[in-house]
Protein backbone atom coordinates (compact mmCIF):
# COMPACT_ATOMS: atom_id res chain seq x y z
CA UNK A 1 0.00 0.00 0.00
CA UNK A 2 1.49 3.28 -1.08
CA UNK A 3 1.27 6.35 0.97
CA UNK A 4 -1.08 7.76 -1.62
CA UNK A 5 -3.49 4.86 -1.39
CA UNK A 6 -3.41 5.03 2.36
CA UNK A 7 -4.27 8.69 2.20
CA UNK A 8 -7.18 8.05 -0.16
CA UNK A 9 -8.50 5.35 2.13
CA UNK A 10 -8.45 7.50 5.21
CA UNK A 11 -10.06 10.25 3.22
CA UNK A 12 -12.87 7.95 2.20
CA UNK A 13 -13.30 6.69 5.72
CA UNK A 14 -13.44 10.24 6.93
CA UNK A 15 -16.08 11.22 4.43
CA UNK A 16 -18.21 8.19 5.32
CA UNK A 17 -17.73 9.06 8.93
CA UNK A 18 -18.74 12.69 8.41
CA UNK A 19 -21.78 11.56 6.44
CA UNK A 20 -22.76 9.33 9.33
CA UNK A 21 -22.21 12.16 11.75
CA UNK A 22 -24.37 14.38 9.57
CA UNK A 23 -27.16 11.82 9.54
CA UNK A 24 -26.89 11.34 13.27
CA UNK A 25 -27.04 15.09 13.67
CA UNK A 26 -30.18 15.29 11.54
CA UNK A 27 -31.74 12.42 13.46
CA UNK A 28 -31.11 14.01 16.85
CA UNK A 29 -32.45 17.28 15.55
CA UNK A 30 -35.57 15.49 14.32
CA UNK A 31 -36.12 13.63 17.58
CA UNK A 32 -35.76 16.78 19.66
CA UNK A 33 -38.16 18.80 17.51
CA UNK A 34 -41.78 18.36 18.66
CA UNK A 35 -43.10 19.86 15.42
CA UNK A 36 -41.30 17.36 13.19
CA UNK A 37 -42.29 14.45 15.42
CA UNK A 38 -45.91 15.52 15.39
CA UNK A 39 -45.91 15.85 11.61
CA UNK A 40 -44.35 12.40 11.33
CA UNK A 41 -47.08 10.97 13.55
CA UNK A 42 -49.85 12.47 11.41
CA UNK A 43 -48.21 11.31 8.16
CA UNK A 44 -47.65 7.88 9.72
CA UNK A 45 -51.31 7.67 10.65
CA UNK A 46 -52.50 8.43 7.12
CA UNK A 47 -49.88 6.10 5.61
CA UNK A 48 -51.02 3.28 7.90
CA UNK A 49 -54.62 4.00 6.96
CA UNK A 50 -53.75 3.94 3.26
CA UNK A 51 -51.81 0.66 3.47
CA UNK A 52 -54.29 -1.11 5.72
CA UNK A 53 -57.31 0.03 3.67
CA UNK A 54 -55.68 -0.87 0.33
CA UNK A 55 -54.55 -4.37 1.23
CA UNK A 56 -56.37 -5.68 4.28
CA UNK A 57 -59.63 -3.90 5.13
CA UNK A 58 -63.07 -4.31 3.68
CA UNK A 59 -63.44 -1.23 1.42
CA UNK A 60 -67.11 -1.13 2.33
CA UNK A 61 -66.08 0.07 5.81
CA UNK A 62 -62.67 1.60 5.30
CA UNK A 63 -61.77 3.03 1.90
CA UNK A 64 -58.16 4.21 1.37
CA UNK A 65 -57.58 7.87 2.24
CA UNK A 66 -56.41 8.55 -1.33
CA UNK A 67 -59.78 7.44 -2.65
CA UNK A 68 -61.56 9.69 -0.14
CA UNK A 69 -59.49 12.71 -1.15
CA UNK A 70 -59.93 12.03 -4.86
CA UNK A 71 -63.70 11.72 -4.39
CA UNK A 72 -63.96 15.26 -3.02
CA UNK A 73 -64.70 17.04 -6.35
CA UNK A 74 -67.53 14.58 -6.96
CA UNK A 75 -68.61 14.90 -3.35
CA UNK A 76 -69.41 18.59 -3.76
CA UNK A 77 -71.62 17.77 -6.73
CA UNK A 78 -73.96 15.62 -4.67
CA UNK A 79 -77.39 17.17 -4.94
CA UNK A 80 -78.07 19.68 -2.12
CA UNK A 81 -74.63 19.11 -0.58
CA UNK A 82 -73.45 22.71 -0.89
CA UNK A 83 -76.81 23.84 0.43
CA UNK A 84 -76.40 21.50 3.41
CA UNK A 85 -72.91 22.84 4.08
CA UNK A 86 -74.30 26.37 3.87
CA UNK A 87 -77.14 25.62 6.29
CA UNK A 88 -74.81 24.05 8.83
CA UNK A 89 -72.34 26.90 8.50
CA UNK A 90 -75.17 29.38 9.04
CA UNK A 91 -76.48 27.53 12.10
CA UNK A 92 -73.02 27.26 13.62
CA UNK A 93 -72.23 30.92 12.91
CA UNK A 94 -75.43 32.26 14.49
CA UNK A 95 -75.21 29.93 17.49
CA UNK A 96 -71.53 30.76 17.99
CA UNK A 97 -71.95 34.54 17.79
CA UNK A 98 -74.80 34.36 20.29
CA UNK A 99 -72.82 32.05 22.58
CA UNK A 100 -69.77 34.36 22.51
CA UNK A 101 -71.78 37.56 23.05
CA UNK A 102 -73.82 36.22 25.94
CA UNK A 103 -71.10 33.97 27.31
CA UNK A 104 -68.56 36.81 27.48
CA UNK A 105 -71.04 39.25 29.05
CA UNK A 106 -72.19 36.76 31.68
CA UNK A 107 -68.63 35.52 32.22
CA UNK A 108 -67.36 39.05 32.90
CA UNK A 109 -70.22 39.71 35.31
CA UNK A 110 -69.64 36.43 37.17
CA UNK A 111 -65.88 36.93 37.23
CA UNK A 112 -66.21 40.46 38.50
CA UNK A 113 -68.89 40.32 41.16
CA UNK A 114 -68.28 37.97 44.03
CA UNK A 115 -71.97 37.93 44.95
CA UNK A 116 -73.09 37.06 41.43
CA UNK A 117 -70.39 34.43 41.21
CA UNK A 118 -71.37 32.75 44.46
CA UNK A 119 -75.04 32.87 43.51
CA UNK A 120 -74.98 31.70 39.92
CA UNK A 121 -71.71 29.88 39.26
CA UNK A 122 -72.85 26.66 41.00
CA UNK A 123 -75.90 26.59 38.72
CA UNK A 124 -73.76 27.16 35.63
CA UNK A 125 -71.37 24.40 36.66
CA UNK A 126 -74.26 22.06 37.40
CA UNK A 127 -75.88 22.59 34.00
CA UNK A 128 -72.48 22.23 32.34
CA UNK A 129 -71.90 18.93 34.12
CA UNK A 130 -75.18 17.33 33.06
CA UNK A 131 -75.01 15.17 29.93
CA UNK A 132 -77.02 17.62 27.87
CA UNK A 133 -77.73 15.21 25.04
CA UNK A 134 -80.81 14.20 27.09
CA UNK A 135 -82.17 17.71 26.56
CA UNK A 136 -82.01 17.39 22.80
CA UNK A 137 -85.56 15.97 22.37
CA UNK A 138 -86.77 18.82 24.55
CA UNK A 139 -85.18 21.35 22.21
CA UNK A 140 -86.94 19.71 19.26
CA UNK A 141 -90.19 19.95 21.14
CA UNK A 142 -89.70 23.59 22.05
CA UNK A 143 -88.07 24.93 18.90
CA UNK A 144 -89.38 22.60 16.22
CA UNK A 145 -87.45 20.54 13.72
CA UNK A 146 -86.04 23.41 11.67
CA UNK A 147 -83.03 25.66 11.84
CA UNK A 148 -84.10 27.30 15.12
CA UNK A 149 -83.76 24.22 17.28
CA UNK A 150 -80.30 23.51 15.85
CA UNK A 151 -79.16 27.04 16.61
CA UNK A 152 -80.66 26.87 20.08
CA UNK A 153 -79.01 23.55 20.83
CA UNK A 154 -75.67 24.70 19.43
CA UNK A 155 -75.90 27.84 21.54
CA UNK A 156 -76.76 25.85 24.67
CA UNK A 157 -73.69 23.71 24.05
CA UNK A 158 -71.37 26.61 23.37
CA UNK A 159 -72.33 29.17 25.97
CA UNK A 160 -71.42 27.35 29.19
CA UNK A 161 -67.75 26.63 28.55
CA UNK A 162 -67.43 30.26 27.42
CA UNK A 163 -69.01 31.60 30.62
CA UNK A 164 -66.80 29.43 32.81
CA UNK A 165 -63.54 30.18 30.98
CA UNK A 166 -64.15 33.92 30.76
CA UNK A 167 -65.21 34.16 34.42
CA UNK A 168 -62.03 32.37 35.47
CA UNK A 169 -59.99 34.78 33.35
CA UNK A 170 -61.55 37.87 34.89
CA UNK A 171 -61.43 36.61 38.47
CA UNK A 172 -57.66 36.43 38.79
CA UNK A 173 -57.04 40.08 37.87
CA UNK A 174 -54.72 41.78 40.39
CA UNK A 175 -56.81 44.29 42.43
CA UNK A 176 -53.96 46.82 42.36
CA UNK A 177 -54.37 47.18 38.58
CA UNK A 178 -58.00 48.17 39.06
CA UNK A 179 -57.13 50.55 41.89
CA UNK A 180 -54.42 52.06 39.73
CA UNK A 181 -56.78 52.58 36.76
CA UNK A 182 -59.46 54.05 39.02
CA UNK A 183 -56.99 56.42 40.67
CA UNK A 184 -56.06 57.81 37.26
CA UNK A 185 -59.70 58.46 36.44
CA UNK A 186 -60.47 55.55 34.11
CA UNK A 187 -64.12 55.21 33.14
CA UNK A 188 -65.94 51.89 33.27
CA UNK A 189 -65.50 51.48 29.54
CA UNK A 190 -61.79 52.34 29.74
CA UNK A 191 -61.31 49.82 32.55
CA UNK A 192 -63.05 47.18 30.45
CA UNK A 193 -61.08 48.03 27.33
CA UNK A 194 -57.60 48.57 28.78
CA UNK A 195 -57.55 46.46 31.93
CA UNK A 196 -60.09 43.65 32.04
CA UNK A 197 -60.12 42.76 28.37
CA UNK A 198 -56.35 42.52 27.81
CA UNK A 199 -56.04 40.62 31.06
CA UNK A 200 -58.60 38.00 30.06
CA UNK A 201 -57.50 37.81 26.43
CA UNK A 202 -55.83 34.38 26.70
CA UNK A 203 -58.92 33.01 28.41
CA UNK A 204 -61.12 34.75 25.88
CA UNK A 205 -59.42 32.89 23.05
CA UNK A 206 -59.49 29.62 24.96
CA UNK A 207 -63.23 30.27 25.46
CA UNK A 208 -63.72 30.93 21.74
CA UNK A 209 -61.94 27.71 20.83
CA UNK A 210 -63.86 25.65 23.36
CA UNK A 211 -67.09 27.41 22.41
CA UNK A 212 -66.57 26.80 18.70
CA UNK A 213 -65.91 23.10 19.25
CA UNK A 214 -68.95 22.64 21.49
CA UNK A 215 -71.27 24.73 19.29
CA UNK A 216 -70.27 22.66 16.29
CA UNK A 217 -70.90 19.54 18.32
CA UNK A 218 -74.34 20.76 19.36
CA UNK A 219 -75.42 21.69 15.85
CA UNK A 220 -74.21 18.47 14.22
CA UNK A 221 -75.65 16.38 17.05
CA UNK A 222 -79.10 17.86 16.57
CA UNK A 223 -78.80 17.47 12.79
CA UNK A 224 -77.95 13.82 13.24
CA UNK A 225 -80.91 13.40 15.53
CA UNK A 226 -83.50 14.92 13.24
CA UNK A 227 -82.45 14.57 9.63
CA UNK A 228 -83.93 17.22 7.42
CA UNK A 229 -81.08 19.37 6.30
CA UNK A 230 -77.47 20.20 7.04
CA UNK A 231 -74.45 17.95 7.02
CA UNK A 232 -75.73 15.89 9.94
CA UNK A 233 -78.51 14.77 7.65
CA UNK A 234 -76.02 13.64 5.01
CA UNK A 235 -73.81 11.94 7.57
CA UNK A 236 -76.76 9.80 8.62
CA UNK A 237 -77.79 9.17 5.06
CA UNK A 238 -74.28 8.08 4.03
CA UNK A 239 -73.88 5.72 6.95
CA UNK A 240 -77.29 4.09 6.47
CA UNK A 241 -76.79 3.59 2.73
CA UNK A 242 -73.17 2.39 3.03
CA UNK A 243 -71.73 5.33 1.04
CA UNK A 244 -68.57 5.09 3.10
CA UNK A 245 -66.35 7.11 0.77
CA UNK A 246 -68.76 10.02 1.00
CA UNK A 247 -69.06 9.61 4.76
CA UNK A 248 -65.28 9.75 5.14
CA UNK A 249 -65.14 12.74 2.80
CA UNK A 250 -67.68 14.53 4.95
CA UNK A 251 -65.79 13.72 8.16
CA UNK A 252 -62.53 14.83 6.57
CA UNK A 253 -64.09 18.09 5.44
CA UNK A 254 -65.66 18.99 8.80
CA UNK A 255 -62.50 18.04 10.68
CA UNK A 256 -60.36 20.16 8.38
CA UNK A 257 -62.65 23.18 8.77
CA UNK A 258 -62.67 22.79 12.57
CA UNK A 259 -58.87 22.55 12.64
CA UNK A 260 -58.50 25.63 10.43
CA UNK A 261 -60.82 27.73 12.61
CA UNK A 262 -59.03 26.56 15.73
CA UNK A 263 -55.67 27.37 14.22
CA UNK A 264 -56.75 30.87 13.14
CA UNK A 265 -57.91 31.58 16.70
CA UNK A 266 -54.70 30.17 18.17
CA UNK A 267 -52.48 32.32 15.94
CA UNK A 268 -54.51 35.41 16.70
CA UNK A 269 -54.12 34.67 20.38
CA UNK A 270 -50.36 34.23 20.07
CA UNK A 271 -50.10 37.51 18.15
CA UNK A 272 -52.01 39.43 20.82
CA UNK A 273 -50.22 37.92 23.83
CA UNK A 274 -46.68 38.79 22.75
CA UNK A 275 -46.13 40.74 25.97
CA UNK A 276 -46.14 37.50 27.93
CA UNK A 277 -42.58 36.57 26.95
CA UNK B 1 -39.08 72.91 54.85
CA UNK B 2 -37.64 76.06 53.42
CA UNK B 3 -39.40 75.84 50.08
CA UNK B 4 -42.82 74.99 51.48
CA UNK B 5 -45.55 77.53 51.82
CA UNK B 6 -48.03 77.64 54.67
CA UNK B 7 -50.98 76.87 52.37
CA UNK B 8 -52.54 73.53 53.37
CA UNK B 9 -52.59 71.05 50.53
CA UNK B 10 -54.21 68.13 52.30
CA UNK B 11 -56.54 68.44 55.27
CA UNK B 12 -57.98 65.41 57.05
CA UNK B 13 -60.36 66.01 59.91
CA UNK B 14 -61.38 63.36 62.45
CA UNK B 15 -61.18 60.55 59.94
CA UNK B 16 -62.38 57.17 61.20
CA UNK B 17 -62.64 53.98 59.22
CA UNK B 18 -63.91 50.58 60.16
CA UNK B 19 -64.36 47.49 58.04
CA UNK B 20 -67.31 45.15 58.52
CA UNK B 21 -70.14 45.77 61.01
CA UNK B 22 -69.65 45.89 64.80
CA UNK B 23 -70.03 42.45 66.35
CA UNK B 24 -68.78 40.69 63.23
CA UNK B 25 -65.79 38.41 63.45
CA UNK B 26 -64.01 40.40 60.78
CA UNK B 27 -64.91 43.80 62.23
CA UNK B 28 -61.85 46.04 62.34
CA UNK B 29 -61.55 49.60 63.57
CA UNK B 30 -58.65 50.67 61.34
CA UNK B 31 -58.59 54.41 62.05
CA UNK B 32 -60.01 56.44 64.90
CA UNK B 33 -60.53 60.20 64.65
CA UNK B 34 -57.29 60.94 62.87
CA UNK B 35 -56.51 64.48 61.76
CA UNK B 36 -53.56 65.80 59.79
CA UNK B 37 -52.72 68.89 57.82
CA UNK B 38 -50.10 68.70 55.10
CA UNK B 39 -48.70 71.86 53.55
CA UNK B 40 -48.21 72.30 49.82
CA UNK B 41 -44.80 71.07 48.72
CA UNK B 42 -44.26 69.08 51.86
CA UNK B 43 -43.17 65.44 52.00
CA UNK B 44 -44.80 63.59 54.88
CA UNK B 45 -44.11 59.95 55.69
CA UNK B 46 -46.65 57.73 57.43
CA UNK B 47 -44.91 55.13 59.54
CA UNK B 48 -46.33 52.65 62.01
CA UNK B 49 -46.83 49.00 62.85
CA UNK B 50 -48.47 46.66 60.33
CA UNK B 51 -52.21 47.09 60.17
CA UNK B 52 -52.18 50.45 61.96
CA UNK B 53 -54.23 52.10 59.23
CA UNK B 54 -51.54 54.16 57.52
CA UNK B 55 -52.36 52.73 54.09
CA UNK B 56 -56.06 53.11 54.88
CA UNK B 57 -55.45 56.78 55.65
CA UNK B 58 -53.54 57.17 52.39
CA UNK B 59 -56.35 55.56 50.39
CA UNK B 60 -58.94 57.77 52.05
CA UNK B 61 -56.91 60.84 51.09
CA UNK B 62 -56.69 59.44 47.55
CA UNK B 63 -60.44 58.82 47.41
CA UNK B 64 -60.06 55.07 46.82
CA UNK B 65 -61.73 54.42 50.20
CA UNK B 66 -64.59 56.33 51.81
CA UNK B 67 -64.13 57.22 55.47
CA UNK B 68 -66.73 55.91 57.94
CA UNK B 69 -66.76 59.39 59.45
CA UNK B 70 -64.74 62.56 59.15
CA UNK B 71 -63.70 64.40 56.01
CA UNK B 72 -60.75 65.00 53.73
CA UNK B 73 -60.08 67.91 51.42
CA UNK B 74 -57.28 68.35 48.92
CA UNK B 75 -56.36 71.81 47.65
CA UNK B 76 -59.50 73.10 49.30
CA UNK B 77 -61.91 70.71 47.57
CA UNK B 78 -63.61 67.81 49.37
CA UNK B 79 -62.61 64.29 48.37
CA UNK B 80 -65.50 62.00 47.45
CA UNK B 81 -63.73 59.59 45.11
CA UNK B 82 -60.63 59.39 42.95
CA UNK B 83 -59.39 62.85 41.94
CA UNK B 84 -57.08 62.14 39.03
CA UNK B 85 -56.53 65.83 38.27
CA UNK B 86 -55.06 66.48 41.71
CA UNK B 87 -53.76 63.18 42.98
CA UNK B 88 -51.46 60.57 41.42
CA UNK B 89 -50.54 57.24 42.96
CA UNK B 90 -47.51 55.00 43.16
CA UNK B 91 -48.40 51.60 44.59
CA UNK B 92 -46.22 49.08 46.37
CA UNK B 93 -46.94 46.24 44.03
CA UNK B 94 -46.10 46.61 40.42
CA UNK B 95 -49.21 48.39 39.13
CA UNK B 96 -48.08 48.75 35.52
CA UNK B 97 -50.27 47.08 32.93
CA UNK B 98 -48.16 44.14 31.75
CA UNK B 99 -49.81 44.06 28.32
CA UNK B 100 -48.63 47.56 27.40
CA UNK B 101 -45.04 48.68 26.99
CA UNK B 102 -43.49 51.36 29.17
CA UNK B 103 -44.40 54.37 27.08
CA UNK B 104 -47.96 53.16 26.48
CA UNK B 105 -48.40 52.59 30.21
CA UNK B 106 -47.45 56.20 30.88
CA UNK B 107 -49.60 57.53 28.05
CA UNK B 108 -52.57 55.44 29.15
CA UNK B 109 -52.53 57.14 32.56
CA UNK B 110 -52.84 60.50 30.82
CA UNK B 111 -55.58 59.13 28.57
CA UNK B 112 -57.54 58.05 31.65
CA UNK B 113 -56.93 61.47 33.15
CA UNK B 114 -58.14 63.20 29.99
CA UNK B 115 -54.95 64.75 28.57
CA UNK B 116 -55.04 65.60 24.86
CA UNK B 117 -53.56 62.94 22.62
CA UNK B 118 -51.05 65.34 21.11
CA UNK B 119 -49.61 66.21 24.48
CA UNK B 120 -49.27 62.66 25.84
CA UNK B 121 -46.25 61.56 23.82
CA UNK B 122 -44.00 64.47 24.83
CA UNK B 123 -44.97 64.39 28.45
CA UNK B 124 -44.45 60.62 28.62
CA UNK B 125 -40.93 60.87 27.20
CA UNK B 126 -40.12 63.78 29.48
CA UNK B 127 -41.25 61.85 32.56
CA UNK B 128 -39.30 58.79 31.47
CA UNK B 129 -36.19 60.92 31.12
CA UNK B 130 -36.76 62.40 34.57
CA UNK B 131 -36.60 58.97 36.19
CA UNK B 132 -33.51 57.99 34.19
CA UNK B 133 -35.06 55.46 31.82
CA UNK B 134 -35.22 57.27 28.45
CA UNK B 135 -34.05 54.17 26.59
CA UNK B 136 -36.68 51.77 27.89
CA UNK B 137 -39.78 53.25 26.28
CA UNK B 138 -40.55 50.14 24.27
CA UNK B 139 -39.76 47.51 26.86
CA UNK B 140 -42.59 45.61 28.47
CA UNK B 141 -42.87 45.65 32.27
CA UNK B 142 -42.02 41.95 32.35
CA UNK B 143 -38.59 42.79 30.91
CA UNK B 144 -37.70 45.27 33.68
CA UNK B 145 -36.25 44.78 37.16
CA UNK B 146 -38.32 45.62 40.23
CA UNK B 147 -36.53 48.93 40.71
CA UNK B 148 -37.02 49.93 37.08
CA UNK B 149 -40.72 49.09 37.26
CA UNK B 150 -41.12 51.42 40.21
CA UNK B 151 -39.24 54.13 38.34
CA UNK B 152 -41.71 53.75 35.48
CA UNK B 153 -44.60 53.88 37.97
CA UNK B 154 -43.10 57.11 39.32
CA UNK B 155 -42.72 58.47 35.78
CA UNK B 156 -46.40 57.70 35.16
CA UNK B 157 -47.36 59.57 38.33
CA UNK B 158 -45.14 62.54 37.40
CA UNK B 159 -46.54 62.71 33.86
CA UNK B 160 -50.03 63.22 35.29
CA UNK B 161 -48.80 66.60 36.53
CA UNK B 162 -50.80 66.54 39.78
CA UNK B 163 -50.17 68.66 42.87
CA UNK B 164 -50.19 65.60 45.09
CA UNK B 165 -48.51 62.20 44.77
CA UNK B 166 -49.46 59.43 47.16
CA UNK B 167 -46.93 56.63 47.49
CA UNK B 168 -47.92 53.41 49.22
CA UNK B 169 -44.65 51.71 50.20
CA UNK B 170 -43.35 52.23 46.69
CA UNK B 171 -39.99 50.61 47.45
CA UNK B 172 -41.38 47.99 49.83
CA UNK B 173 -40.74 45.06 47.52
CA UNK B 174 -37.19 46.11 46.57
CA UNK B 175 -33.86 45.13 48.08
CA UNK B 176 -32.09 47.49 50.48
CA UNK B 177 -29.51 48.76 47.99
CA UNK B 178 -31.95 49.47 45.17
CA UNK B 179 -34.11 51.20 47.74
CA UNK B 180 -31.30 53.48 48.83
CA UNK B 181 -30.50 54.59 45.29
CA UNK B 182 -34.17 55.13 44.46
CA UNK B 183 -34.62 57.12 47.69
CA UNK B 184 -31.73 59.43 46.81
CA UNK B 185 -33.00 59.93 43.27
CA UNK B 186 -36.50 60.57 44.56
CA UNK B 187 -35.21 63.25 46.93
CA UNK B 188 -33.45 65.05 44.07
CA UNK B 189 -36.42 64.71 41.74
CA UNK B 190 -39.01 65.90 44.22
CA UNK B 191 -36.98 68.88 45.34
CA UNK B 192 -37.29 70.14 41.76
CA UNK B 193 -41.01 69.59 41.34
CA UNK B 194 -42.46 71.15 44.49
CA UNK B 195 -45.16 68.50 44.76
CA UNK B 196 -46.92 67.49 47.93
CA UNK B 197 -46.03 63.90 48.74
CA UNK B 198 -47.46 61.44 51.22
CA UNK B 199 -45.30 58.38 51.53
CA UNK B 200 -46.17 55.24 53.47
CA UNK B 201 -43.15 53.23 54.60
CA UNK B 202 -41.97 50.62 57.08
CA UNK B 203 -38.38 51.79 56.91
CA UNK B 204 -37.15 54.17 59.62
CA UNK B 205 -34.17 55.28 57.56
CA UNK B 206 -36.29 55.94 54.49
CA UNK B 207 -38.74 58.01 56.55
CA UNK B 208 -36.02 60.22 58.03
CA UNK B 209 -34.11 60.53 54.79
CA UNK B 210 -37.08 61.61 52.66
CA UNK B 211 -39.49 63.44 54.96
CA UNK B 212 -40.06 66.98 56.02
CA UNK B 213 -42.25 65.50 58.71
CA UNK B 214 -42.88 61.95 59.87
CA UNK B 215 -46.31 60.95 61.17
CA UNK B 216 -45.98 58.06 63.63
CA UNK B 217 -49.14 55.94 63.78
CA UNK B 218 -50.21 54.10 66.93
CA UNK B 219 -51.21 50.44 67.05
CA UNK B 220 -54.80 49.64 66.02
CA UNK B 221 -57.13 51.49 66.14
CA UNK B 222 -54.73 53.77 64.30
CA UNK B 223 -54.29 57.43 65.05
CA UNK B 224 -51.34 59.74 64.68
CA UNK B 225 -49.37 59.49 67.87
CA UNK B 226 -46.61 61.98 67.11
CA UNK B 227 -45.28 64.20 64.35
CA UNK B 228 -41.50 64.42 64.03
CA UNK B 229 -39.87 67.29 62.17
CA UNK B 230 -36.85 66.64 59.96
CA UNK B 231 -35.38 70.08 59.47
CA UNK B 232 -33.05 69.48 56.54
CA UNK B 233 -33.04 71.01 53.07
CA UNK B 234 -33.84 69.00 49.95
CA UNK B 235 -32.30 67.47 47.95
CA UNK B 236 -30.61 65.44 50.62
CA UNK B 237 -27.22 63.97 50.00
CA UNK B 238 -26.03 60.56 51.12
CA UNK B 239 -23.89 62.43 53.70
CA UNK B 240 -27.06 63.28 55.58
CA UNK B 241 -27.56 59.58 56.18
CA UNK B 242 -24.30 59.30 58.10
CA UNK B 243 -24.76 62.51 60.13
CA UNK B 244 -25.45 62.60 63.90
CA UNK B 245 -28.69 64.45 63.21
CA UNK B 246 -29.92 61.58 61.05
CA UNK B 247 -28.96 59.06 63.72
CA UNK B 248 -30.68 61.02 66.47
CA UNK B 249 -33.90 61.37 64.48
CA UNK B 250 -33.85 57.72 63.55
CA UNK B 251 -33.41 56.75 67.21
CA UNK B 252 -36.22 59.05 68.25
CA UNK B 253 -38.46 57.46 65.63
CA UNK B 254 -37.47 54.01 66.82
CA UNK B 255 -38.38 54.89 70.45
CA UNK B 256 -41.76 56.19 69.31
CA UNK B 257 -42.47 53.12 67.23
CA UNK B 258 -41.11 50.40 69.45
CA UNK B 259 -43.97 50.32 71.96
CA UNK B 260 -46.57 50.43 69.20
CA UNK B 261 -44.98 47.53 67.36
CA UNK B 262 -44.93 45.53 70.62
CA UNK B 263 -48.60 46.30 71.17
CA UNK B 264 -49.45 45.17 67.66
CA UNK B 265 -47.57 41.89 68.07
CA UNK B 266 -49.40 41.28 71.34
CA UNK B 267 -52.76 42.06 69.69
CA UNK B 268 -52.08 39.44 67.10
CA UNK B 269 -50.64 36.86 69.54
Amino acid sequence: MTVLEKGARTNMAASVQSEEAGLRHLWSKFVSSPGALRLALVIGFFAAWEIYASFFANPRFLPPISEVVLSLPKFFQIRNMTLALGITAFEVAVAFVMAVAIGVAVGIALGFSRVLNQTFMPIVLLIYATPNAVFLPLFMLLFGLGVTSKIAYGFAHGVFPIIITVAAGVANLKPVLLASARSMGASRYQILRHVIFPHMLPNFFAAMRLGMATTLLGVILSELFVSQAGIGHFARLFSMTFQTVNLYALILLVTTIAIIINEILRRQEARLSKWRD
Amino acid sequence: MDCTSARPSIQALDVSKHFGTPGDKIYVQALLKTSIEIRAGELVCFIGPSGCGKSTMLNIIGGLLTPSSGSVSVMGGPINGPSPRQIAYVFQENALFPWYNVIDNIKLGMEFQGVDRAEREDRAHEALKAVGLPNFAHHFPGQLSGGMKQRVALARALSLDTDVILMDEPFGALDEQTRMVLGEDLSVLLSQTGKTIVFVTHSLGEAVFLSDRVAVFSARPGRIKKMINVDEAHPRSPDFMTSDKFGDLRNELYRQLHDEIRKTVEQVA
